[in-house]
């Protein structure tokens, strides 16, 4: 029985002690000298991030039993450490590139930054739920306010509380799903979960573990915006500031689905085929009403938000299979998301003029104006819509095999059919671009968001010429 | 490195090579792209028989079983060299002065090429249906960047069309692919298993539905005026040339190997569709006042000729539609070329606008006449002999329908010269500065098609020897006889 960690553990636990330090730093310097903020924090976001980074790459595992009952240091937590970090990053780019245009101050921006991806590291090596509820509310409560940040813009006051109001009650819910499961098993430790399922005698005992997962899926599918809990996700993009949509688009969807995947792909895998059912009947809904309403949006925050929706719908369809299999999908379907989302506000950043952010009328003709703009744009949504030769058709083709090897025939041709009005939308966007009326908006050049969008569109590049090189990457993880 | 594989890279580096090279002129950009487009046939050419059984296996995404798989057989062999004649044409048929991004045309376009080289070779049926799909996106750009006044619309409507009609290949596709076993999308491993799979049906349906929409069979043509007539003449040639190909080839590769009893039950019900695809092409041929328009439904009207050819169960019917589709994408080449030489010449599309230009240009009348007289089917010139094949071919089961089908021959000639004398044989206009007749650069142009055509027309057996030792005929021998013995 450990008493004392020592200094292997703390390594183990290096990125999440460099990203809280890290954000402590730049909090001091903002309450301090905030023009010394002004000037640092970008850099000193940049550099807790690349630090963390490398500690994710080079920390030892830890086996000390006072970690390892809320903690989980193996290749999965490792995956989505680094994804959840490459998300920060891009992230902190895209700010640098809205403060460029709008002003505001910026360490508590990137104290707030620091401690959302904070909670996001949490989720992703969650070994107990308690962590997982830590993990999901510190994201949270950190992207309440950020979604606020601009003081002057009423519609971000708007957005904020409501998502707060919400928010808190997906986050009751977690927490009374958490407590009726302690209540059936006896314990929140999700290793622990199978086990004490498979050995619960009495049905009322076995009842309150289901409505406890049931409460628990639930909380979760409201951070990943899945119909019918994912009223808040238009509003919400849409008040935000542009990085802080980014963010949220990519951050806390890619946080919602590790969650699911630290639950119910690791902790229970298939443990009853009605949760499975259940979640296909979710997959339903979502696939449905959020490829029918992004047809009608022009602006672009909203229409990421509706596209946001679908693709979660989308990434239900391998949670719904249950495999082994489905994970890797899952997990190469969501990469690709996040580059290409990544790449597409990285668009965006470059055409952020007004607080409402950027409306179809101010893509007309972007093609004439910057055919490099325009075309970066172009593969980002192709990519997104899954058309070959893309890396999204592989991605797309990937989670239809896995849902197609467990029988949900009908999800897969319902997927196939909403594709095809995702691919009108897509292309609508992409048509407005090639459009010759000249519109007056400003492209101004920025370094960071350049990088971000270059980089995004070489990775979609080099995996669909080499997909196999992104799935050997993510194996390895269950075997 | 394998030949096969260095033939699908060359256009795909050349691609990379137009888009990024800068600061050299408009023209020698132009002839750039048409000397790299040129490489894939002077390749072929070099190596002659040898590219047959050539194949290429590499694995692309082994979590899905997706194997670069491309092999080169002789079916394959005659659409590839169609591909490596058409592109370079398209690429000499633009307008210079007018091309804004002529880096990313010529991409787009070498993009194409090497896109369908890896169509018409694949045999894995994933990769099959990724060139499938694929091949849209540069199209979908060309229209929309090129185009006419409504491109956008058409372009959009192209694409949609096309991406409704085949999405629900991909549920086929899994279909088969756990009915063999899940480890392989290998066409010759699936044709094993697809006849007798469990809703084998709806999956020869969805195939269906796809090549459809391609080629296009006459309900499902509704994208291809418009797409064909905002696109610009590159376009159309890759369009109509090329595109509709694909659908064909689509159904010999797929609906011939793996679902040949269905093909032959569902054959009389496609027929009739085929021959009201190729009277309603015909008649509304007849009615256009555009003639960009009238060669769109001309064209359409001819490929479900092809289709005709290709729903009788027989096998000279077989080798007629292949020959046709190849004589087809040659003289709609032909004719589009000519079409938009005219259009560049008076500024507009519409018959009746100008007339009597024979006098004003007359290599562009003959030239015209020439390829006019070539899809009508005159004796002599390529399409007669696919269109008797053809003929000859349904005759054998349908002597009345054979008839009715040949009246569309007729048909073809009141369209096609009632457009060459109404804007080139009544009382002359007055002259124009811009009705510069073509000179020799022109001619060089039309001159491998005029070849050609007269080439298949006078002494066709070359070409139609390598379709009849292509083994899908063969085979195709041994299933109809096995299927007539057991109807």
């Amino acid at each position: 029985m450990n008493m004392t960690l020592g200094a292997q553990d703390f390594a183990a636990l290096s990125p999440l002690l460099i990203l809280l330090g890290g954000a402590l730093i730049i909090l001091l310097i903002e309450s301090f000298a905030e023009v010394w903020a002004k000037k640092l924090s970008f850099g000193l976001t940049l550099l807790t991030i690349a630090i963390a980074g490398y500690a994710v790459l080079v920390a030892p595992i830890s086996v000390n039993s006072l970690l390892t009952p809320w903690l989980k240091f193996d290749f999965l937590a490792k995956l989505f450490s680094l994804l959840f970090l490459l998300i920060g990053f891009a992230a902190t780019f895209l700010s640098s590139a809205f403060f460029q245009r709008f002003d505001a101050s910026r360490g508590e921006y990137y104290f707030l930054l620091l401690a959302a991806l904070f909670g996001l590291l949490l989720i992703g090596s969650s070994a107990d739920f308690l962590t997982l509820f830590l993990g999901v509310e510190t994201l949270s409560i950190s992207l309440y306010v950020l979604c606020g940040y601009m003081k002057k813009w009423e519609f971000s006051h708007e957005a904020s509380i409501k998502y707060f109001l919400m928010g808190s009650l997906a986050a009751a819910f977690l927490l009374y799903g958490i407590a009726l499961i302690y209540g059936a098993v006896g314990s929140t430790r999700l290793d622990q979960l199978l086990p004490a399922y498979q050995q619960l005698a009495t049905g009322s005992v076995r009842v309150l573990f289901l409505s406890g997962i049931g409460l628990v899926t639930l909380a979760l599918a409201f951070e990943a915006a899945i119909v019918p809990f994912h009223v808040w996700a238009p509003d919400v993009y849409d008040g935000a500031p542009t990085p802080v949509t980014a963010f949220m688009s990519v951050g806390t969807k890619a946080g919602a689905f590790a969650a699911f995947v630290r639950v119910f792909f690791d902790a229970l895998p298939r443990f009853n085929l009605l949760w499975n059912e259940g979640i296909a009947l979710l997959a339903y809904p979502t696939l449905i009403y959020a490829n029918f309403v992004a047809l009608r949006q022009t602006q672009m925050r909203r229409f990421f938000a509706y596209s946001g929706i679908s693709h979660a719908g989308f990434l239900l369809i391998p949670l719904a299979a249950g495999t082994p299999d489905a994970l890797s999908a899952l997990l190469f379907y969501l990469v690709i998301y996040v580059l290409a989302t990544l790449g597409a506000f990285a668009v965006l950043a470059f055409l952020d003029e007004h607080s409402e952010g950027v409306t179809l009328k101010d893509l007309h003709g972007l093609f004439y104006r910057s055919p490099l703009l325009a075309g970066l744009f172009a593969f980002c949504l192709l990519t997104l819509a899954g058309i070959p030769p893309t890396a999204g058709f592989f991605a797309k083709l990937y989670i239809f095999k896995v849902a197609f090897a467990e029988g949900y025939y009908s999800l897969v041709i319902v997927g196939l059919l909403t594709s095809i009005l995702a691919a009108y939308y897509y292309l609508r966007i992409v048509s407005v671009m090639l459009t010759e009326e000249p519109e007056h908006v400003s492209v101004v050049p920025t370094w960071p968001a350049a990088c971000v969008g270059t980089v995004c569109v070489a990775a979609i590049l080099y995996f669909s010429c080499f997909p196999a090189e992104l799935q050997e990457l993510l194996k390895g993880q269950m075997t | 490195m394998n030949k096969l594989m260095l033939l699908f890279l060359i256009p795909l580096f050349a691609s990379l090579m137009t888009l990024v090279l800068k600061g050299i002129s408009d023209k020698a950009l132009k002839y750039l792209a048409f000397i790299l487009s040129l490489l894939p046939l002077a390749f072929l050419l070099y190596h002659q028989e040898g590219w047959l059984g050539t194949s290429v296996s590499y694995p692309w995404l082994p979590a899905v079983s997706v194997m670069f798989h491309l092999s080169m057989d002789e079916l394959s062999l005659l659409f590839v060299y169609l591909t490596a004649i058409l592109v370079p044409i398209s690429i000499l048929a633009i307008y210079i002065p007018n091309l804004s991004y002529p880096n990313f045309f010529y991409a787009l376009v070498l993009f194409l090429q090497a896109l369908l080289i890896g169509f018409f070779t694949a045999k894995d049926l994933a990769l099959f249906i990724f060139f499938y799909e694929a091949m849209l996106l540069p199209l979908y750009f060309i229209i929309s960047i090129w185009g006419g006044s409504h491109r956008y619309q058409a372009a959009l409507k192209f694409l949609l069309y096309m991406f409704a009609g085949s999405v629900l290949m991909i549920a086929g596709l899994f279909f088969l692919y756990f009915e063999a076993g899940g480890s392989t999308f290998n066409l010759e491993m699936l044709a094993k298993i697809s006849e007798n799979a469990p809703h084998a049906g709806w999956l020869f349906a969805i195939f269906l539905l796809a090549f459809a929409v391609k080629t296009p069979l006459f309900p499902f043509h509704a994208w291809l005026p418009d797409a064909y007539c905002q696109a610009p003449t590159s376009g159309t040639i890759l369009l109509a040339g090329l595109l509709s190909k694909a659908g064909i080839y689509g159904i010999l590769r797929i609906l011939l190997e793996l679902f040949p009893r269905m093909l032959q039950e569902w054959s009389p019900y496609l027929l009739g569709l085929s021959i009201a695809g190729v009277f309603y092409g015909g008649l509304a041929a007849w009615t256009q006042k555009d003639f960009k328009r009238l060669i769109a439904y001309s064209s359409l009207s001819h490929v479900n000729f092809i289709l005709v050819g290709l729903f009788v169960w027989n096998q000279t019917a077989h080798e007629g539609a292949i020959l046709q589709s190849l004589n087809h994408g040659v003289t709609i080449t032909a004719l589009f070329l000519v079409a938009g030489w005219l259009e560049m010449r008076i500024g507009s599309t519409i018959i009746g606008k100008v007339s009597g230009l024979a006098k004003f240009l007359p290599h562009l009348c003959w030239l015209t006449l020439f390829f006019v007289l070539s899809s009508v089917a005159l004796p002599g010139t390529n399409n007669f002999v696919g269109e008797l094949l053809i003929l000859f071919g349904l005759f054998g089961q349908h002597p009345w329908l054979t008839a009715f089908l040949a009246l569309t021959i007729v048909l073809s000639v009141i369209y096609m010269l009632q457009w060459m004398q109404k804007v080139y044989f009544e009382a002359p206009s007055f002259y124009q500065t811009s009705w510069i007749d073509i000179r020799g650069r022109e001619f060089l142009v039309a001159l491998p098609l005029v070849l050609l055509i007269l080439w298949v027309g006078i002494y066709p057996s070359p070409v139609l020897k390598l379709i009849g030792e292509s083994k899908l005929i063969m085979e195709e021998n041994v299933k109809i006889t096995a299927l007539e013995h057991k109807l």
